[in-house]
């Protein structure tokens, strides 16, 4: 009996210190105040949360000339309301704005684009103005200022000059509309680039399928194959020098290079086996493609300039879709050798191969984002959009059914997409908010793959 | 089993049902708790008042002021234009007039006063009609003791005190936070219209440094102090929530309704920070 009591009064003892223990864990100062540091302790302190997620409405009348004259793209006057045209129309196909005007806002006179109308501005219901001009020079080329202001501050936020050929004034609009959409969102810049997809007419069975290029949004449309041969996976080259992509050519899959400036292509690699889903390294000299060799599939790399392709994967089963971290280290791939299409990433020498999806119905086409803080891929039951992180955490849905092939803008903002497998529309989708737009091609269309921020 | 231990057992078992029965007992006349009435709005305050709202009390009421009518004490008009009199000084030899007395003949009205107190200093009183007697506002000066104006029934004791200010005219912690509650109120309709710039954005806190005149209006641009909660992920938003958070005070900017008397005092209104964060 004795026993048990001294066991008893043991337990209670340590049932004692516990809560003691607890109790003084809790006394232990947490984390210093968020609110409280570094401020004046001897001030008057007001918090205020408020905000909305909604479009930001921008006024953006037509931009004035100090001077009409005519130039190679038109008469500056003409070249004025159609940049005011463009800057509205990206901004609004960014899904973060609701542009006001250009039409039925008051004309602006030269003077005013440094001077603005604030007052008129604040009835429109505009938080902010973009102003400019459109003036030529004496040497040929244009000058397009671009200006943007707050409208209850009255204050400038920015402004920009951009002197261009005349041809290129669509370009200077774009780099308008991107100086005001980074300034106002914090992200970087994605008007001015171009997209290179493959275009497709005809019926199912005998489908024409040709490289086209357009910038991003469907402007300056041409096409780089002729439609002889199909052409897939089209991916642009980060120094913009080169554009590779997948051809039946000889009704052999196999990995092409198309140089932008001449126009001639040639084959990544000399090799009769099956080469395809190529993709470039960040720093443009390498590219990363599968081969498909005595019965597998494994991911290779090869210089640009060529040479021999050095194998990073080889288990059995088909890898394929590689595609770099930004920084070049690793590389997230699609592989089957689960039983299942499923995303792996690994180093960028094949080491440290690790699963980072688990869903049911497949995942494919991964695609590592510029900020890399995500992946985007197609969920293959039901061909969905998505994003993961790179760990496989955080996986959620950016569009419905019927979409696959995501490519990112350069800003990681936005991820451009194939919808509708037959008829083939290109599509891209904000993926902070959501809100999608479609790209107007001339012909159907698929594949795309969105350029780095033009020089 | 032995017998000790039988009967404590029988003993536990006898209490735990009696225990048991206690229970059930009480929960029949549970009683169902009062539904709590409307909420009732309530405000946090990070101090409580700890220090007195009038640190410096004194015993005597604060010195008086003249004007025609009874009123809360105001700022001084200023002082009229001279307007040249029409007439020369009669009495050359007479030291420089003040220019009270240059500014206007003698009103028939002011002489029929009766006469002034001659404690009173003849070069500050106003002498003008009282419709005359106006701030730079157009409105009515007043003052806190009648001058010039014999009622009967009206105290005019005069107070020995020279102290100027009221004696409750410190920041009390109570007053700091109604006051803070009014500038939110004011401000929140615009920090809610301000859009959300993208993912982390909700984790910046931007401290604003504001400077107000006395009538809530801006007294130079809003200076953009600290910024907090800044990581990988939003670091990209921190100049646009800046921008944010100034927008959100400037937009509702001049701020109305706000204590004059709590404007320069320590803790006053005349100088705050404001915190600005998204909704998350």
């Amino acid at each position: 009996m004795r026993n048990i009591n001294v066991r008893i009064a043991r337990i209670v003892t340590a049932f004692c210190s516990l809560l003691i223990g607890t109790a003084a864990m809790a006394q232990t100062p947490a984390e210093q105040p968020a609110g409280q540091e570094g401020q004046d302790e001897g001030q008057l302190v007001v918090d205020v949360t408020g905000g909305q997620r909604a479009a930001l409405p921008i006024a953006v009348p037509y931009m004035p000339t100090p001077q009409a004259a005519d130039t190679a793209a038109g008469n500056t006057e003409a070249l004025g309301r159609q940049v005011a045209d463009i800057v509205a129309t990206d901004l609004r196909n960014s899904g973060l704005f609701t542009p006001i005007g250009p039409g039925g806002l008051q004309p602006v006179s030269f003077p005013q684009v440094t001077a603005p109308n604030f007052p008129y501005y604040s009835t429109t219901g505009a938080q902010n103005l973009v102003q400019g001009f459109v003036q030529a020079n004496g040497n040929g080329s244009i000058t397009v200022g671009c200006y943007l202001y707050d409208v209850a501050a009255r204050t400038e936020l920015t402004r920009q000059g951009y002197v261009v050929q005349p041809r290129d004034w669509r370009r200077a609009a774009h780099r308008c509309a991107d100086t005001i959409y980074s300034r106002l969102t914090g992200e970087g810049a994605y008007f001015d680039t171009r997209i290179v997809y493959v275009s497709e007419t005809g019926p199912a069975r005998r489908r024409v399928k040709r490289l086209a290029i357009m910038d991003y949004d469907g402007a300056n449309h041409r096409f780089l194959t002729n439609g002889q041969f199909t052409v897939l996976t089209p991916r642009f080259a980060p120094n913009q020098q080169t554009i590779t992509f997948m051809t039946y050519e000889g009704d052999r899959p196999r990995v092409m290079l198309y140089e932008l400036d001449s126009g001639q292509t040639r084959p990544l690699v000399q090799q009769p086996h099956m080469t395809f889903a190529p993709r470039y390294s960040p720093d443009s000299r390498y590219i990363i493609f599968s081969m498909a060799m005595n019965g597998n599939t494994d991911l290779y790399r090869v210089p640009v300039s060529g040479g021999t392709p050095q194998r990073l994967t080889n288990t059995p089963g088909i890898d394929t879709g590689g595609s770099y971290s930004p920084d070049g280290r690793q590389i997230v791939f699609e592989s089957d050798r689960s039983g299942s299409q499923q995303l792996y990433v690994m180093n960028a020498d094949g080491s440290n191969q690790r699963r980072i999806s688990f869903g049911g119905g497949g995942y494919a086409t991964p695609v590592w984002s510029p900020r890399g803080d995500l992946i985007a891929f197609t969920r293959t039951g039901g061909f969905r959009i998505g994003v993961m992180s790179p760990s496989g955490s955080g996986e959620r849905m950016l569009t419905s059914g019927g979409a696959e092939g995501p490519t990112w803008a350069p800003n990681g903002r936005a991820v451009m997409f194939t919808r509708g497998l037959s008829s083939g529309q290109l599509w891209y989708v904000d993926v902070a908010s959501g809100t999608t737009r479609r790209v107007p091609t001339p012909l159907g269309g698929s594949d795309p793959a969105w350029s780095p921020l033009r020089d | 089993m032995d017998r000790a231990e039988a009967t404590g057992f029988g003993v536990a078992v006898v209490g735990h049902v009696a225990l048991l029965a206690a229970i059930a007992l009480g929960l029949f006349h549970a009683t169902v708790p009062p539904q709590p009435q409307d909420a009732i709005e309530v405000s946090f305050a990070e101090d409580v008042a700890l220090t007195s709202s009038s640190p410096t009390p004194m015993a005597q009421p604060p010195a008086p002021s003249d004007a025609p009518e009874l009123g809360a004490p105001e700022e001084a008009a200023p002082a009229p234009a001279p307007v040249p009199t029409p007439t020369p000084q009669p009495t050359p030899r007479e030291a420089a007039p003040a220019p009270a007395r240059e500014r206007a003949p003698p009103q028939p009205q002011a002489r029929e006063q009766p006469k002034a107190n001659p404690r009173t200093t003849r070069e500050t009183r106003d002498r003008r009609r009282p419709e005359e007697a106006r701030n730079g506002r157009g409105e009515r000066n007043r003052g806190t003791r009648l001058a010039d104006l014999n009622l009967d029934g009206l105290g005019r004791d005069p107070s020995p005190s020279r102290a100027q200010a009221s004696p409750g005219a410190t920041m009390s912690t109570q007053a700091a936070a109604n006051i803070a509650q009014a500038i939110a109120r004011q401000v929140q309709p615009c920090a809610d219209r301000q859009v959300y710039p993208g993912p982390g954005a909700e984790r910046i806190v931007t401290s604003i440094s504001l400077r107000l005149n006395r009538d809530g209006s801006l007294a130079g641009r809003p200076r953009v102090g600290t910024q907090r909660g800044l990581d990988d992920e939003n670091r990209r938003y921190a100049e646009r929530v800046a921008d944010l958070a100034v927008r959100s005070f400037v937009e509702c900017a001049p701020l109305r309704g706000l204590p004059q008397e709590l404007y320069d005092v320590p803790r006053g209104w005349s100088n705050f920070t404001m915190n600005y964060r998204m909704p998350g």
